[in-house]
């Protein structure tokens, strides 16, 4: 505990989780008891472990203490292949003991008694007891249980220790180890049709703020890896906001004219066509303007970058060496089963950590791919869209059309396109018996542009944009055709201009 | 017959080995931590102590001191067994005769018991 005249305030005990301390405000509370609740599998014993692993390495001592639970041999050897397991932290700064012998000859009293001399023993600023649920099993009565989790608690505060309580026990809201916590944490692994995803919830967090909700997480070598909700994450943006208007190059000429002086810095933008139209080609010419000094990076989960760097070789774009120079970072996630959040902190994290100014994420697709519930895909875009502004990079996204050719041109998804600041549509259209590309921009915010239908061609130097397209009409439903003669109805006419 | 007195505080390890020195032929005693094995020593004087390192209550190391410093138990062999490595306990260990670390196979254990009851002739004495 800090002091402050008579006033005391209760020191944090970071998990060492980046993502968890986020949604924890930066970390648990010391001396505060904590339940850590999940069905078996769902990642309880290697989240306390790494947490003590954590604590150890900030220089803390810890005791874990176990009650019918995996052997510590078995739970060790699971633990090796973990980059956050030292084995020089046992036994001197982490102690493993098992309770469960006491607790059948001297029932709950005698397991009190051996969590406070283990604090004390081992100096421990954290305490693990695994199998809580067992102490539960052993009282006689749920009054007893009740004292158990009081005196518990009453020795956790007066010893300045954290203690984590992992069970496998009941959801009940109302139990009463529940209610006296100091907070409970929920692991979860809920099947979205053959996938699943893990989340981590905390339900209460006495004395502190938190993330509410489900967050996802993943279990890889490293341990946990926790992926605090964007939406709650990035609530408001980590930076302040501070706008100067100004202009980016797309690397096509042309169309920085059309957009009026290039596209719109620090804003979200939409790329819109169907496959094979030129989206990729777009964003590779996009972020070849990138130098060292206004870094760019490519975002995407089709193309691996060696097929990236082949392809913008073709249009004259030295891609590898613009990654030589740290101009140009190419990230790719191969299609699969991908949690969106992380993808969203992916994302971030690749523009903060490089001060990213051009980000091309190929494409939106993918993100709804990865989405368990693709309602909140308008919720998450904006947040996103938020931090990135506010982080100064220019986004433009790729968004593909169901329809190659037809007279819809019905965006992906009302909601996120209606948060982009600006919308590039790509189009196919058949004219003569032969396939054109066009191009227009039908939105930017906030500013003047040429709403004018061009042709364009993929050539050697990439994107090449023609002059507006006069004298065809139905260009939009991808088949092209010379104007009808006029037709003398001055009533169409005029209906024609009031639309 | 001989007497092990097998320590350790995870009671599944306990009867794994129980039943394996029963095999063996070996009368068992158990104790769940060093407290207790001291209590068990007091009442029946085992021909060697098998015992693991962290234990609640009295852990490894203070039990093979106290075994030592006893002139009734100071012969008395003790095998050492850790799920931490061996390099880890030697600056709080001493005093004991050979070291396993977990998790072992039980030949392994049984051929250790054999060979520091059984020392060969030549073999000088501790």
């Amino acid at each position: 505990m800090t002091g402050n005249g008579n006033q005391l305030t209760l020191e944090r005990v970071p998990t060492g989780i980046p993502g968890l301390d986020k949604i924890l405000c930066g970390g648990l509370l010391s001396g505060g008891v904590y339940v850590i609740q999940g069905v078996p599998g769902t990642g309880k014993t290697i989240l306390a472990n790494q947490i003590c692993f954590s604590h150890v390495a900030a220089g803390g001592h810890v005791a874990f203490v176990t009650l019918l639970a995996e052997s510590h041999t078995r739970m060790l050897q699971h633990l090796q292949p973990m980059s956050f397991y030292h084995e020089e932290a046992i036994p001197d700064h982490l102690y493993y003991v098992s309770g469960f012998r006491i607790l059948e000859s001297e029932g709950l009293k005698g397991i009190v008694d051996l969590l406070r001399r283990e604090i004390k023993g081992h100096q421990a600023g954290l305490l693990v007891l695994d199998g809580f649920a067992t102490t539960e099993e052993s009282a006689s009565s749920p009054r007893e249980f009740k004292k158990f989790v009081h005196e518990l608690q009453s020795h956790a505060a007066a010893l300045e220790c954290t203690v984590l309580l992992l069970t496998n026990g009941s959801t009940r809201a109302v139990s009463s180890e529940y209610t006296m916590v100091d907070g409970v944490i929920h692991l979860e692994d809920t099947l979205f049709e053959q996938r699943t995803e893990r989340t981590l919830r905390v339900a209460k967090f006495r004395g502190s703020d938190f993330l509410d909700g489900r967050h996802p997480f993943r279990i890889t070598s490293q341990g946990l890896e926790v992926f605090p909700r964007i939406e709650t994450a990035f609530a408001v943006p980590s930076v302040r906001d501070v706008y100067c208007p100004r202009r980016q190059s797309t690397g096509v000429p042309t169309l920085d004219a059309i957009l009026g002086g290039g596209i719109l810095a620090e804003t979200s933008n939409g790329l819109y066509g169907p496959t094979g139209i030129g989206k990729t080609t777009l964003g590779l010419q996009y972020v070849a303007q990138s130098e060292a000094a206004e870094p760019g990076a490519f975002f995407g989960f089709f193309e691996s970058p060696e097929r990236l760097r082949a392809r913008a070789q073709t249009l004259g774009i030295g891609l590898a060496a613009l990654e030589r120079r740290g101009a140009v970072e190419v990230i790719w996630y191969p299609q699969g089963e991908h949690i969106l959040d992380e993808l969203g902190h992916r994302m971030i994290e690749a523009v903060r950590r490089r001060g990213v100014k051009r980000l091309f994420v190929d494409g939106y697709g993918a993100l709804v791919e990865s989405a368990t519930n693709s309602g909140r895909m308008t919720r998450f875009v904006s947040t996103l869209s938020n931090e990135l502004r506010a982080l100064k990079a220019t986004v433009i996204m790729s968004m593909e059309s169901r329809n190659v050719f037809g007279t819809a041109t019905e965006l992906p998804d009302k909601g996120p396109s209606s948060l982009l600041e600006g919308l590039i549509l790509m189009r196919y259209t058949e004219l003569d018996g032969r396939i054109r590309r066009l191009v227009s921009v039908t939105k930017i915010r906030d500013s003047a542009f040429d709403p004018g239908l061009r042709e364009f061609e993929i050539t050697p130097r990439g994107i090449e944009i023609g002059p507006p397209i006069h004298g065809m009409e139905a260009v939009l439903s991808g088949f092209a055709r010379e104007p009808k003669a006029a037709i003398p109805d001055s009533r169409a006419q005029g209906k024609h201009q009031e639309d | 017959m001989r007497t092990v007195l097998v320590v350790d505080d995870e009671f599944g390890t306990v009867e794994v080995l129980v039943a394996a020195l029963e095999d063996a032929g070996y009368r068992v005693l158990t104790a769940a931590n060093g407290r207790r094995a001291l209590e068990r020593l007091e009442e029946n004087k085992p021909d060697l102590v098998v015992s693991d390192f962290m234990m609640p209550l009295m852990d490894g190391a203070a039990l093979v001191r106290a075994i030592r410093s006893n002139p009734q138990f100071r012969d008395i062999p003790v095998i050492m067994m850790s799920a931490a490595p061996e390099a880890a306990l030697r600056k709080r260990l001493d005093g004991y005769e050979a070291f396993l670390r977990k998790p072992f196979r039980v030949p392994a254990l049984l051929e250790l018991i054999a060979s520091l009851l059984n020392p060969p002739r030549s073999s000088s004495p501790r």
